[in-house]
């Protein structure tokens, strides 16, 4: 029996029913609101800087590909260049003598960016507590969300950066200019100024038998009143 | 284990320039040798037709701490003869100098930078001593001495704000990234010959 036999009103799409998008009877058009919209179509389509310095790079890299696919969120294209990205990755350690350089990306990457910190060591120097590394790179960039692990799973990885994506829902249009004003006085300094540095480098008890600002002192806890957190 | 042929052949020709000679860990023969003729030496060691250590494998220092000396360490290799060999040479700390030995081998040229940015070794005779693993605008010493706070001598604060304002192109040069004005690998005679087709074979 052919198709053609088939009675003509019964087929599925013979003539355009006098309707909408959904079927006969549906409105030709759909309301909603615009920041809705906007922030849809934005964390669907954000497209990742890798800044891969260490080991937590090998982590990203396998979130990237296939089995676990960052592609599903709108990331597959790692964009090498910081103008054409919208989220930096920063995964693994950064010395002194590269925080320019992660700066100046930061500063290179147009508006609206985010920036995910990958790992211990990018979040907070992990155990590189030593003379050549940056104690955090939230106090070079300004950080959206930090990924704890050393190094952390692609799941996780996969799990801050849908809380970027959940961030980013949570925009309003009206918001915008203020979220997302760029200060140019801003540019190729330090977000932290010298005193939080410093507080976050507070005293922190440790093996390495030192201060974290000063020279050597005992090793012995009970020396050391001033290590102990308050 | 007898004294390897070459510390006896050293010993022959440098009678007052060795200082010792032992072996580690199972067959690594090892000279210690007078710093102030490290370049004499070795450049016989390179160039002695029963040596040959023609191959500078590293350049690097040891510091032991509590005011010993810091040891100058050269680890060669002889491609003809199949021969390692570590030529050490201990330096004071009040006088902290050798010369380069970057005229026999080019492979010094960075390992002596890095000797020096990390140690304060300086290397007389080295044609561009100047850091290479630590910023360039580094003013708190020598990290891997033995004697430097394993956090560094400034705050954070002020290693933060150092760090920003290191002069970025000075280091990441395009010229130096690409290759220009880097020292020409292949001697200029067998780069014109593999240049007129002799690669194809
Ligand atoms: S957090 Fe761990 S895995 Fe990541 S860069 Fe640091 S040491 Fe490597």
């Amino acid at each position: 029996m052919g198709l053609s036999e088939q009675p003509a009103e019964r087929l599925p799409v013979a003539s355009s029913p006098p309707g909408g998008v959904l079927g006969a009877g549906t409105p030709t058009f759909l309301t909603t609101r615009l920041d809705f919209v906007v922030n849809w179509a934005r964390r669907n389509s954000l497209w990742p800087m890798p800044f891969g310095t260490a080991c937590c790079a090998i982590e990203m890299m396998a979130a990237a590909a296939s089995n676990f696919d960052l592609a599903r969120f709108g990331m597959e294209r790692m964009s090498f260049s910081p103008r054409q990205a919208d989220v930096l990755i920063c995964a693994g350690r950064v010395p002194y003598k590269l925080a320019p350089v992660l700066r100046r990306i930061w500063d290179q990457m147009p508006q609206p960016k985010w920036a995910v910190s990958m790992g211990a060591c990018a979040s907070s120097g992990g155990v590189f507590d030593v003379y050549s590394m940056v104690q955090g790179i939230d106090t070079i960039i300004p950080v959206d969300v930090y990924v704890p692990g050393c190094p952390p799973r692609p799941e996780g990885l996969i799990y801050g950066l849908m809380m970027i994506q959940e961030k980013i829902r949570e925009e309003r249009l009206s918001e915008h200019g203020t979220l997302r004003a760029e200060d140019p006085a801003a540019v190729a300094r330090a977000r932290a100024d010298a005193e939080e540095v410093l507080a976050l480098s507070g005293p922190f008890g440790n093996s390495t038998r030192q201060n974290r600002v000063s020279g050597p002192t005992g090793s012995d806890a009970s020396d050391r009143p001033d290590d102990r957190i308050p | 284990m007898p004294a390897s042929t070459t510390v006896e052949a050293l010993r022959a020709a440098f009678p007052d320039a060795v200082v010792r000679d032992l072996v580690q860990s199972g067959d690594q023969q090892v000279v210690y040798i007078d710093p102030s003729r490290n370049a004499e030496v070795l450049d016989w060691l390179r160039t002695d037709p029963g040596e040959r250590f023609n191959l500078l494998v590293d350049v690097t220092a040891v510091d032991y701490g509590d005011g010993r000396p810091l040891e100058v360490v050269y680890q060669l290799w002889s491609i003809p003869h199949r021969r390692a060999l570590r030529v050490k040479c201990e330096l004071p700390l009040s006088r902290l100098a050798i010369a380069s030995v970057t005229a026999l081998w080019s492979a010094a040229n960075w390992l002596e930078r890095e000797v020096y940015d990390l140690f304060g070794i300086e290397f007389r005779g080295h044609p561009d001593l100047r850091r290479i693993l630590m910023p360039e605008n580094y003013a708190e010493g020598h990290p891997l001495r033995k004697d430097f706070p394993l956090r560094g001598r400034f705050s954070r604060a002020e290693q933060t704000r150092r760090a920003l304002s290191q002069d970025m192109e000075q280091y990441y040069m395009p010229d130096e990234m690409e290759g220009r004005g880097a020292p020409q690998l292949v001697p200029a005679d067998e780069s014109a010959t593999s240049g007129s087709g002799s690669q194809g074979r």
